[in-house]
């Protein structure tokens, strides 16, 4: 059979890699993208970002609701039909995934469903439903991800073991769950499962759960944990795992005692590894690192010349959005124009309640580092938008470079820290000072205020809250 | 604070550390000197901008240093708040507290665009917008060599363009042939294969007589005029007046009386004053009298300059040539000094010898060396006379001057020797 020719060919259709697909196809390429699921869009879109994000807001009104006897508004204990629950959800994904599918179609990209494994540098070969293909290809783009880690002595075949993507597809509301990690994975679903009646344990190996941000970023969060949740152990080890019945029978260690404990289910969050098994990448010159990920350069080139990697498989933060990026770098540099991935800010958001969300450098960071800088702190009590909210828990933080006043970071915690911490995406990107931000007039009341009045903290008179000691040259610009 | 390495002057950029006054610790006051800096032709005191308490020092004696290397860092004295008659505390605020420098100092930064690089302390890339990184991304600008102009260092699209034009005008500018260029041979010797040799570094000022001289002679077609002057009875005169001087402080000595002759040909031939623009081709008439006087230090030659011969008595040519002289040989005059001269007079009379040919001192036209004054048998009035005649040289460069000139000045320069009027030897109301 006549081998398909193409100018490039993506290999996975997660946000990476149709974004990469179809930034190409628009600049004229003619591209093929093959992925193995039916449905487009990756983890993110099928067992991710999208779905846990739909069963956050499908819970969140049941805290709503209990907490509004408070503020005059009571209801009656909700009804939970997880059947409807899970097909709303399957709708969305449904049609976001229609949605790729339609725009790849619209930009003349080539969709092929299969495995796709490298024959060499030039050449892959999918396994349709229809058989074997061979694509002959100019550049290829590895996108394919990465997938929760399961560690053998938790990998029991028992279902009641699930990783995340499991425990999105919502079987049951397990009575005891125990959940094994403390990162955002584990703690976005512990709270989707605690709130929908699970009884929910949670076991971290270090001393802090949410690694990587900043222990007051933290703070609330382990706070409503430790009210929602049954139990928060840290500096904990889970040991190894039994069938029991119908229940798994966990044997952890804690500060040199073992329990033995009996769950309904367990819910293993532990990390996730690349998906470059089985690719055939022992017939192209693509190396890996010693954790699996494939080794790029700064524009995401491997050590094969035609082949390039993006997103998870390509290690870093694990993100989405950070796949997306890599995607326009990697086009850039295969259609020869001047791109890196120099320094560009990934924002993280983790999901929580409340949710926690930073970009740029953190504070921790700074402190790891050694850089001298200052940190700037409003905290929502003192907003009144989050009291009207009726979340006063927050808090808005500015990391400053103390010589230039430029906002080398923002970290916030609160509802709806998500959306907020995109305005400190472009004032770090723009190189915007704490001047500047203070300078730009943010509507009342708003929660976006905060960001305005941290920079104002920095200045030492921000209006709703009183600052001892002033960090920021206040009257500098008064004096010009 | 770090107190960096201040532009000194035209050229001056580098130097060598001679000496450090100051130690870690030290409570200094504002424009206290901290160290000296063996720079070209002088040794320069660095002050300190500000008071403060040093914490550190970046350098060590014998460290060549350039414009803008840390010389120290210091806390600052605290600048108690002053409180103004509103009662409101003005504060000031020290607009250089570390790199990178508001847009205030743009001007002075300008200059130093060639040395400017972006170093934050945090180690963080200079801030610039997505889109103007990029843009330096597809020109291969590096942006730590651009000043942002905005609040923080922040580079704008002007910046960037700003930052292309000054390189393109630089590329496109005549630039001198690089000095140093001259002084490196191809090869090393090993001299030692043939005896034993102790070799020692050549010092910043060797350095620069040895450019300074080889680009002169290597560009400046040289033309030598001898003469002699009959300086008997300017010895008399001199020998009478000494005294007096003296007693005032000052020291009437040959190199002063002809400073104040040369004048006398300078002025009738302007050509003498002139320099040759090289650049443009233009033949620039200077409309003051600056005459150089090369001093021999411990280190080497060093030529300052005497600022308006024509407008100065005698008296105030010798008592201010003994002063600088003697700042000279201590090595203390300033880089200012140095500069702006339109002859050179180069008297090795004390020491002895007769005709040499000193070399032109680039850009200036013309160079007047003096010998030793000796006695010696002259025909005068058909009749052999005992007089003291100087031994004059005039050397000249001939892209300016021809020889006919050349004879007529140094005529006149030896009739003004022969002829000093006794009344410029009066100390008026002094």
């Amino acid at each position: 059979m006549e081998p398909l020719k193409t100018e490039i060919v993506v290999l996975g259709a997660g946000p990476g890699g149709y974004a990469a697909a179809f930034y190409a196809a628009d600049k004229g390429k003619k591209v093929v993208l093959v992925e193995q699921h039916r449905r487009l869009g990756g983890v993110c879109l099928n067992s991710g970002c999208i779905p846990s994000k739909a069963l956050l807001h499908s819970i969140q009104l049941i805290r709503e609701a209990k907490s509004s006897t408070l503020r005059g508004i009571s209801f009656d204990e909700p009804r939970i039909d997880l059947a409807r629950m899970r097909a709303w959800k399957e709708s969305i994904l449904d049609k976001l995934g229609q949605g790729i599918a339609g725009l790849a179609q619209r930009r003349n990209v080539e969709v092929l469903h299969g495995r796709g494994h490298f024959e060499d540098s030039r050449t892959l070969r999918v396994e349709t439903a229809e058989g074997q293909k061979f694509i002959n290809y100019e550049t290829g783009i590895i996108a394919v991800g990465s997938k929760p880690a399961m560690p053998s002595a938790f990998d029991l075949g028992n279902k009641r073991v699930m990783t995340s993507t499991e425990a999105l597809e919502l079987e049951e509301i397990p009575n005891e769950l125990l959940v094994v990690g403390g990162g955002y994975i584990g703690m976005e679903l512990g709270t989707v499962y605690a709130t929908l009646g699970s009884k929910v344990t949670v076991v971290e190996l270090l001393d802090s759960i949410l690694l990587g941000a900043d222990p007051d970023l933290v703070r609330p969060v382990m706070r409503y944990a430790q009210e929602a949740f049954k139990e928060v152990r840290l500096k904990t080890k889970v040991l190894k795992m039994a069938t029991s019945g119908r229940q798994i029978k966990v044997t952890m260690e804690s500060e040199k005692q073992r329990t033995e404990e009996l769950y309904d289910r367990v819910l293993v969050c532990v990390g996730r590894v690349s998906n470059c098994a089985d690719l055939g990448l022992e017939n192209t010159k693509v190396e890996r690192d010693d954790k699996g990920f494939v080794k790029v350069d700064a524009q995401k080139r491997t050590a094969d010349p035609a082949i390039f990697a993006i997103g998870d498989v390509a290690g870093g933060a694990l993100l989405a959005h950070k796949a997306a990026r890599e995607a326009r770098i990697a086009v850039d540099a295969i259609t020869g124009e001047a791109s890196s991935a120099d320094a560009f800010v990934i924002p993280a958001v983790i999901f929580t309640d409340p949710e926690v969300a930073w970009c740029g450098l953190t504070e921790s960071e700074a402190k790891e580092k050694g850089m001298q800088v200052q940190v700037a702190k409003f905290p929502w009590s003192a907003s009144g938008r989050a009291l009207t909210l009726d979340r006063p828990d927050g808090l808005t933080k500015l990391i400053i470079e103390p010589e230039t006043e430029r906002i080398l970071g923002v970290g916030i915690v609160g509802a709806g820290a998500g959306e907020l911490i995109s305005e400190g995406v472009l004032a770090v990107e723009m190189g915007a000072t704490a001047r500047d931000l203070a300078d730009c007039v943010h509507p009342h009341p708003t929660l976006s205020e905060t960001l305005m009045e941290c920079a104002e903290v920095f200045y030492g008179y921000s209006t709703h809250t009183f600052a001892r000691k002033r960090t920021g040259t206040l009257l500098k610009e008064a004096a010009r | 604070m770090d107190v960096k390495l201040p532009r000194l002057g035209e050229g001056a950029d580098s130097g060598i550390v001679v000496n450090i006054l100051v130690a870690e610790g030290d409570q200094i006051q504002k424009d206290q000197t901290i160290l000296e800096l063996e720079n070209e032709k002088a040794v320069a005191p660095i002050p300190s901008p500000v008071s403060g308490t040093i914490q550190k020092i970046h350098v060590k004696e014998g460290d060549e240093i350039t414009v803008g290397q840390v010389l120290i860092s210091l806390v600052e004295e605290e600048a108690a708040p002053q409180v103004s008659a509103t009662g409101k505390p003005e504060t000031t605020f020290e607009s250089s507290k570390g790199l990178p420098r508001p847009a205030a100092e743009a001007k002075e930064e300008a200059v130093l665009a060639k040395e400017y690089r972006y170093e934050a302390k945090s180690g963080v890339p200079p801030p610039a917008s997505p889109s103007i990184r990029k843009l330096a991304r597809d020109l291969g600008i590096d942006l730590t060599r651009v000043q942002g102009s905005e609040p923080g260092g922040r580079i704008t699209l002007k910046d960037v363009r700003d930052y292309i034009q000054r390189l393109q005008q630089m590329a496109f500018e005549k630039r001198p042939v690089s000095r140093e260029a001259f002084l490196r041979p191809p090869e090393s010797i090993d001299f030692s294969k043939w005896g034993s040799v102790t070799k020692k570094r050549m010092s910043p000022l060797r350095r620069t007589v040895a450019a300074r001289t080889q680009e002169a002679w290597s560009t400046v077609p040289h033309v030598f005029q001898f003469d002699e002057a009959d300086i008997s009875a300017l010895l008399e005169m001199r020998k009478k007046y000494a005294p007096l001087y003296e007693k005032k402080g000052a020291r009437l000595t040959l190199t002063a009386l002809a400073l104040k002759a040369a004048v006398v040909p300078l002025k009738k031939h302007p050509i003498f004053n002139a320099s040759l623009d090289e650049s443009t081709q233009e033949i620039v008439y200077k409309e003051y009298y600056h005459i150089g006087v090369a001093v021999d230090t411990e280190s080497g030659l060093i030529v300052p300059v005497i600022k308006d011969v024509d407008r100065k008595s005698l008296f105030d040519l010798s008592r201010e040539l003994g002063e600088v002289a003697e700042r000279t040989r201590r090595r203390e005059v300033s880089l200012g000094e140095l500069q702006g001269g339109t002859l050179t007079i180069s008297n090795l009379g004390g020491i002895g010898g007769a005709h040499f040919t000193p070399i032109v001192y680039k850009p200036q036209s013309a160079v007047i060396g003096l010998g030793q004054g000796t006695l010696k048998p002259v025909v005068r009035n058909n009749q052999v006379e005992i007089r003291t005649m100087l031994p004059v040289t005039l050397s000249y460069d001939h892209r300016l001057i021809d020889g006919a000139d050349g004879a007529r000045f140094i005529r006149d320069f030896v009739e003004a020797l022969q002829n000093f009027k006794e009344e410029n030897f009066k100390l008026e109301g002094k």
